[in-house]
């Protein structure tokens, strides 16, 4: 539940938001249960679910007003840091710079604990291409972070203490 | 010049030569690499480098994974795990 939350977060940068997609996920859930399939994973047809809803309701609102580029990274970017870490909040910015299907990818391989398989079937794509947005992701990631340039001055000793 | 040009055309027109040729720059290429197995061999990245920032990701989504859940979905939650039982 709280990982179903925390991937609504990183699709719409957004707590309410991403709370209120989760209810309705549920709602959804509630509704259709009998096109559940026993035996199933439970969590990927739920994160498939809130994927759904997100992107459709999405696709309305861009139809109403065209969304400008860049709210969603303001938004998320202003949150308040509570690591106080200056380097996970420059993540975090990072992160939110990425496109869409790309922080998608990521995060449910990287972070929700789903198999490349898993993450496809929630994203209604090939397993190959999961792997490549969540290859495009990371080397995106390092560039925006500046990260190659600093693998070579950590060498082994400096990266794990930012942790 | 001309020579060259004529044998650059040649060898584009001889799709075994190319074949061939592709097929040693992908040997090479896997060559010098030194895959290793578990890591992402096209990201390009060092596996400190993917473990690193697999690292951040997680932390960033677990400190919402880990808040509270509110009150009301809790209890949509519970029905539903009711439901499932049934």
């Amino acid at each position: 539940m709280g990982s179903l939350r925390a991937f609504g977060v990183s699709l719409c940068g957004d707590k309410e938001r991403a709370d209120d997609l989760v209810q309705e996920t549920l709602f959804k859930a509630w509704n259709h249960l009998d096109s559940f399939k026993e035996g199933t994973n439970l969590k990927a047809w739920l994160f498939t679910i809130l994927r759904n809803t997100y992107f459709s309701e999405r696709r309305k609102r861009r139809r109403e007003v065209e969304d400008a580029d860049g709210t969603y990274a303001a938004r998320l970017a202003t949150q308040p840091a509570q690591h106080g870490h200056m380097d996970m909040q420059d993540f975090r910015a990072a992160l939110v710079r990425l496109p869409d299907d790309q922080r998608e990818a990521l995060v449910l391989v990287g972070a929700a604990g789903f198999s490349y398989e898993e993450a496809a079937e929630i994203c209604g794509c090939a397993v190959g291409t999961i792997k490549s947005r969540v290859n495009r992701a990371r080397n995106r990631l390092a560039g925006l972070l500046g990260l190659e340039e600093l693998e070579s001055d950590l060498g082994s000793q400096g990266l794990s203490k930012t942790a | 010049m001309d020579r060259d040009a004529n044998k650059k055309d040649r060898r584009r027109k001889m799709p075994g030569a190319s074949k061939k040729m592709d097929q040693a720059v992908e040997n090479g290429a896997a060559g010098t690499s030194g895959e290793t197995p578990g890591a992402e061999p096209d990201s390009g990245l060092s596996p400190t480098l993917q473990a690193h920032i697999g690292r951040h990701v997680r932390a960033v989504f677990d400190e919402v994974a880990r808040e509270p859940i509110p009150e009301h979905l809790l209890r949509l939650l519970k029905n539903l795990e009711q439901s499932g039982d049934k």
